[in-house]
């Protein structure tokens, strides 16, 4: 009896340990493509014999990257504003609303983001076309603003959960317009999630690939496309110096949408939820 | 005063309405009218509505990628589900602040470019690159293994990139399974092992599920890894780009589209239907 306690707790510590280094492992193909972007050599292999910032310098000093790198954050910042504005006015809708078919519009409102791309992709390539948005940066921006709804609809329904309508209600029963409810209640509470919705979205457009694919034109072509086109043609350790920045950039963007939404959580706590 | 609000409340009915309009006017013509145009665009041919369709399911190519599509799909669904488990459950018991450090670092490579992490394996499953290097030096092999051409490379990174669908959703499900019904299997002389077979096991099937179905259909769907790491054997995603953009085959990558759309849908719904069972079950409980 003694002896079967001490394997379980052998077997329950080593499944702990194998997670533990899973988790490590996580993070391995990043730090990979870090350490590699640091190389000196002029092509690639790991670990380098030597480091340098060489790739760096020929990365921003290439004007492909450079012309890719605005293109990205234009469309990332236009395809996740619209996105916003229309995922949280549907979530107010939903939430709050008195409006037919909710648990629809929801599965409607998610459904891009089941979808495999590669179909969207070939199905808005005609309708570009069609409504000769071809090769313009709308294209793009339209599409990843429909693909992305899902994100700042999901996160502001979530805060809208997180508090009862009763708040709202109480503001207009002391006098409140709707529009003054929603400007001095409604708009606080689920500000930081509207903002991490905008970030979550500009996130997913700056990574995505497969629509860019389709939708845009040499002139209009985004970081990952160029990333994409690249690995396909001739891999140099100036990929991963893209890459990192790339990497870098997005992952402090969910980090100061984590740090915004912990700091509104610690605001609210006083009064209890 | 009951008045006053339940007048606010019920001109809700058309005054709500237009919070709707800006989702409409992107929705409507960059996501439905997409996919109603393909399913139109699908059943169109020389020969009839159904000659695209006809060619889909008797070619004995397509029926490969097809059958090969589902069979990455599933061998990634299962590896991840077998990894994905025990981190779920080793994730769950720990206590709260740990746990969520750990459910961050599952996320964290989520947030990063599917080309770059793609990037990342063909490095290290390369034949001189890290991973056969290391395995070299402790002597576990004699000569590199061959990763990148075969489909062994891309079902890796394709479990990497699709680790956190599963353990988030098991997590989720992991969480809620009250631990007194553990103590009572125990009190009832189950040794653990039964205890998580006959007990725990069952309690977190339906996370296991909506992950299983979660990672399936974005398996289904995957273009980026299969055509970097995939080599010679394709996937349907690819199939669909190269009838569309070489070929320019529209109706047959049409009809190839719809019969993913169709799949997509129906696991959708399976998933919708799973997430609700569990949700009034876990109420009752």
């Amino acid at each position: 009896m003694k002896n079967e306690g001490v394997l379980w707790k052998i077997l329950r510590l080593s499944v702990r340990a194998m997670t533990m280094l899973l988790l490590l492992a996580m993070l391995v193909p990043l730090a990979i493509i870090v350490i590699l972007s640091l190389s000196d050599q002029s092509y690639l292999s790991f670990p380098p014999t030597a480091y340098s910032f060489r790739w760096y310098r020929s990365f921003l000093a290439n004007s492909d990257y450079q012309s890719a790198i605005i293109n990205s954050l234009t469309i990332g910042v236009s395809a996740a504003f619209l996105a916003t504005v229309a995922g949280t006015l549907v979530a107010i809708a939903v939430i709050r609303g008195a409006i037919p078919g909710k648990d629809l519009l929801s599965t409607l409102m998610m459904a891009p983001a089941i979808l495999p791309q590669i179909i969207l992709a070939i199905g808005l390539y005609p309708i570009s076309v069609l409504l000769s948005l071809n090769g313009t940066y709308w294209a793009v921006i339209l599409a990843h603003a429909a693909v992305s709804i899902p994100f700042p609809f999901i996160a502001v329904c979530g805060a809208l959960q997180g508090y009862s309508d009763r708040i709202e209600y109480a503001a207009m029963s002391l006098g409140a317009s709707p529009r003054q409810t929603f400007r001095h209640i409604t708009l606080p509470m689920i500000g930081p999630s509207v903002f991490s919705g905008f970030v979550f979205a500009l996130a997913f457009s700056i990574d995505e690939l497969v629509l860019a694919i389709f939708l845009t034109s040499p002139s209009t072509r985004t970081l990952p496309l160029l990333l994409w086109q690249q690995l396909n043609y001739q891999v140099t350790p100036e990929i991963a110096a893209a890459a990192t920045a790339l990497l870098t950039f997005t992952l402090l963007l969910i980090l100061s949408a984590t740090i915004v939404r912990r700091f509104s959580q610690q605001k609210y706590k006083v009064s209890g939820a | 005063m009951g008045g006053h609000l339940e007048k606010r409340r019920s001109r809700g009915l058309n005054g709500h309405l237009w919070l709707l309009l800006p989702a409409a006017f992107l929705i409507l013509p960059f996501f439905v009218w997409p996919s109603v145009l393909i399913i139109g665009k699908s059943f169109s041919g020389d020969t009839g509505p159904l000659e695209q369709y006809r060619i889909v399911f008797a070619s004995p190519g397509i029926r490969t990628v097809m059958a090969y599509t589902f069979y990455v799909s599933a061998v990634v669904t299962g590896i991840t589900l077998v990894i994905g488990y025990p981190v779920a459950f080793v994730v769950t018991h720990l206590p709260k602040k740990i746990a969520a450090i750990c459910v961050a670092l599952i996320f964290l490579p989520f947030w990063v470019s599917t080309v770059i992490r793609t990037f990342a394996w063909m490095i290290i499953l390369a034949r001189k690159g890290p991973l056969n290097e290391s395995l070299l030096a402790i002597g576990i092999l004699s000569q590199p293994l061959r990763l990148l051409d075969n489909g062994v490379g891309m079902i890796l990174a394709m479990v990497y990139i699709q680790i956190p669908f599963m353990v988030i959703p098991l997590i989720n499900t992991m969480r809620t399974i009250d631990p007194s019904y553990m103590r009572a299997a125990a009190i009832l002389g189950a040794n653990p092992f039964w205890q998580i077979v006959r007990v725990y096991f069952p309690l977190s099937l339906p996370g296991a599920m909506v992950g299983s179905i979660l990672v399936f259909i974005s398996s289904l769907g995957f273009f980026v890894t299969p055509s970097l790491l995939g080599g010679s054997r394709t996937m349907l995603s690819i199939l669909i780009n190269q009838q569309a953009s070489r070929l320019l085959n529209w109706p047959l990558a049409s009809a190839l589209a719809t019969v993913a759309l169709v799949l997509t849908a129906a696991l959708f719904l399976i998933y919708k239907m799973v997430r609700r069972a569990a949700a009034t079950s876990g109420g009752i409980a």
